[in-house]
């Protein structure tokens, strides 16, 4: 084994890191669980401490709350039939029947063993399929990386939006909020209407706290004061660890979710959602007894959940070799990372390779202390959805304003992150997805440079996109994935459209 | 309520407007005489370009598209409340420069804490104060995030 993995194994493993990853579990757990929180809250909620913590530390303390984040979501899914995180909405459809039947604690079960062997396939995944793609895109050159960024963001639109156009629009965004500030390639400031503060360009993490906080924090004033209560429900939980023919039935459906999730999970944009549904419905394909699927069967919980978890692994992927983020939470993971003064990308692996096996390792301790903790702790963890909504959203709140004003110790952020929040509402009235505009944010300095350097190099001949076999390749990828949206918008519209005449 | 088509129609015409000052600023940005090399302005011009044509398909569609059914609310949206809480936000902006933290956190603790429906008093007054100094002290003293303690700094 390479000296490097051995190094990247005793970082992860220092007492200090597996703390992290346990507190990280233990939170994801809590505010998976909770309807209203998603994993992106969570990670908002922790955000601060990332910037004074050591980097190692603060990506361990995120990829538990990652991992147990999905579990997590499960747990109300299955209670409540309201899925504490949408990746979990697929588990509802057999766990809460089971619930009903008085199984809830075995359903729960279920959940958590099949998250726990759905995280740990996809841990070999990125251990195993990391270094390689991260040695491939070392011969990427700035033709190359812009494709690969262009692919990134089609792929991401496509998959994110009902309609192509307002995903494209969402993006298109994103890419004119990071034109305010430098210029990457001269320093020329742009947009800046001599306002100091703007110079440094728009932190994509006080976007994101704005986005995806204020929206939720008005989604759960509208759902509170419809429920008129703030209070949530306490059940009783008996047997939690899932027998032996329990564990037999789960044997295809974990494989299926796990294989499906860790996939699905490379794809930027899929995400857990997708690959819940699409393992559930396999797996109801090749069961034995799908009619019981619906009515409370271990397959149907364990498939998405396996599926779920595995997406964790297989979105890493993307994002430490390519500097690619799939989702909300692994844009946020390279928020932290570039905080810290360190560039996910195949560079890592060179640069820095005994932390980039230390996240590695990291990522398999949360799958580890994800299944302990939701084991041991499971009765107390249930107990949070009693807590009232009156208190934990001002929390959330206030927690916010702190995470944005910490970025750069400045109250500017902090009007910037309520603009991003009136914005955020604007686009969910309107139906723009904002993943899209929050990944171009991510992205859109990257592309800017990568595409203005390969125009630079070849005199401004576009044909320097064409001759590349390696950006030949994602320019088709990307006109695939375009085509292919384009598809299933047709048909969904056609379908409207028949049932409309019906 | 208001349905789809409707709304994208203010989507685009908001675009387009969008468009327009976007592509102002950007003829305005300042040049450089580098030979061979793109100018400061070339991104945004790009963006310009994909915007304009992005919102266009966008009207496009709704040209196109035939009338559509008023969309549907599951839960109530209560507008009366969303605007206090607006303002209350807005208020908060204002005074947390002058005021700091802990003494802006707790009213708009309060503040939130009765919108989303508490309404005893005791806990509105406890649990804003206890959890807006709690919040304070931890991300102070422990995570060492310099806080600004305003108008009652010198008590913590």
């Amino acid at each position: 084994m390479s000296p490097d993995v051995l190094d990247g194994l005793a970082q992860a493993s220092q007492l200090n890191t597996i703390f992290a990853v346990a507190v990280g579990c233990f939170i994801g757990l809590v505010v998976g669980m909770i309807p209203g929180l998603t994993i992106s809250t969570g990670i908002i909620i922790v955000l601060p401490l990332t910037f004074v913590l050591s980097p190692e530390i603060s990506i361990a303390l995120l990829l538990g709350l990652y991992v147990s984040g999905m579990t997590g979501g499960s747990f109300s899914a299955i209670l409540l039939n309201i899925p504490g995180t949408p990746s979990a909405s697929a588990t509802a459809m057999d766990g809460n029947p089971m619930a009903k039947n008085g199984e809830a604690g075995r359903a729960m079960g279920i959940a958590i063993v099949s998250s726990f062997f759905g995280g740990l396939f996809s841990f070999l995944c990125l251990f195993f399929v990391a270094p390689l793609l991260a040695e491939i895109a070392l011969k990427f050159q700035s033709p190359d990386l812009f494709s690969l960024v262009f692919f990134g963001l089609t792929i991401i639109c496509s998959f994110a939006a009902k309609s192509l156009i307002k995903g494209f629009l969402s993006a298109t965004l994103g890419l004119a909020i990071i034109t305010v500030g430098q210029d990457p390639m001269m320093g020329t400031h742009r947009f800046t209407f001599g306002e100091v503060n703007l110079i440094g360009g728009i932190h994509f993490l006080t976007a994101l706290i704005g986005l995806f906080a204020i929206p939720q924090l008005v989604d759960n004033f509208t759902e509170l004061i419809n429920s008129n209560s703030g209070r949530g429900v306490v059940t009783k939980i008996r047997s939690v660890l899932p027998n032996f023919s329990d564990l037999k039935l789960m044997r295809l459906p974990i494989s299926i979710g796990a294989l499906v999730g860790s996939f699905l999970g490379i794809l930027p944009g899929a995400g857990g959602p997708i690959a819940a549904f699409i393992s559930y419905d396999y797996s109801r394909r090749s069961s034995s007894d799908p009619d019981r699927f619906g009515k409370g069967s271990p397959e149907g919980i364990a498939a998405p959940e396996s599926a779920n978890n595995a997406v964790t692994g297989g979105a890493l992927i993307p994002m430490m070799t390519l500097g690619i983020p799939g989702d909300p939470v692994t844009a946020i993971l390279i928020g932290a990372l570039l905080i810290h003064g360190l560039t996910p990308g195949p560079l890592l692996f060179i640069e820095n390779a005994e932390f980039a096996y230390g996240v590695i390792f990291s990522f398999f301790w949360a799958n580890i202390f994800n299944i302990i903790i939701a084991l041991i702790f499971l009765r107390l963890i249930v107990k949070v959805l009693t807590i009232p909504k009156t208190l934990l959203m001002p929390s959330i709140a206030i927690l916010c304003v702190i995470g944005s004003y910490a970025l750069r110790n400045n109250f500017f952020d902090v009007y910037v992150m309520f603009a991003f929040g009136m914005l955020g509402l604007a686009m969910r009235w309107l139906e723009i997805p904002i993943v899209p505009l929050l990944l171009a944010m991510v992205l859109g300095r990257q592309l800017e440079e990568h595409l203005r350097v390969s125009l630079i190099a070849s005199k401004n001949d576009v044909s320097i996109f064409f001759t590349s076999p390696f950006s030949l390749f994602f320019l088709c990828l990307a006109t695939g994935s375009i085509i292919w949206s384009l598809r299933v918008e047709y048909k969904r519209r056609q379908n409207s459209n028949y049932h409309v005449a019906l | 309520m208001i349905n789809m088509r409707t709304r994208n129609l203010v989507a685009s015409i908001f675009l387009l407007f969008l468009c327009g000052g976007y592509a102002y600023l950007t003829v305005n940005l300042p040049t450089r005489a580098i030979e061979n090399s793109t100018q400061p302005s070339f991104f945004p011009w790009v963006i310009v370009i994909l915007l304009t044509g992005l919102t266009f398909l966008l009207l496009i569609q709704v040209a196109t598209s035939g009338k559509q059914p008023n969309i549907e609310r599951k839960n109530q949206v209560p507008v009366k409340r969303l605007i206090y809480g607006l303002l209350l936000s807005l208020a908060y902006l204002f005074a947390l420069p002058k005021l700091g933290f802990v003494a802006a956190n707790i009213p708009l603790f309060g503040g939130l804490m009765y919108l989303y429906g508490e309404r005893r008093p005791i806990w509105i007054g406890l649990g804003s104060i206890i959890i807006s100094v709690m919040v304070f002290l931890v991300f102070r003293k422990i995570f060492q995030i310099i806080l600004p303690g305003g108008v009652l700094g010198d008590i913590f």
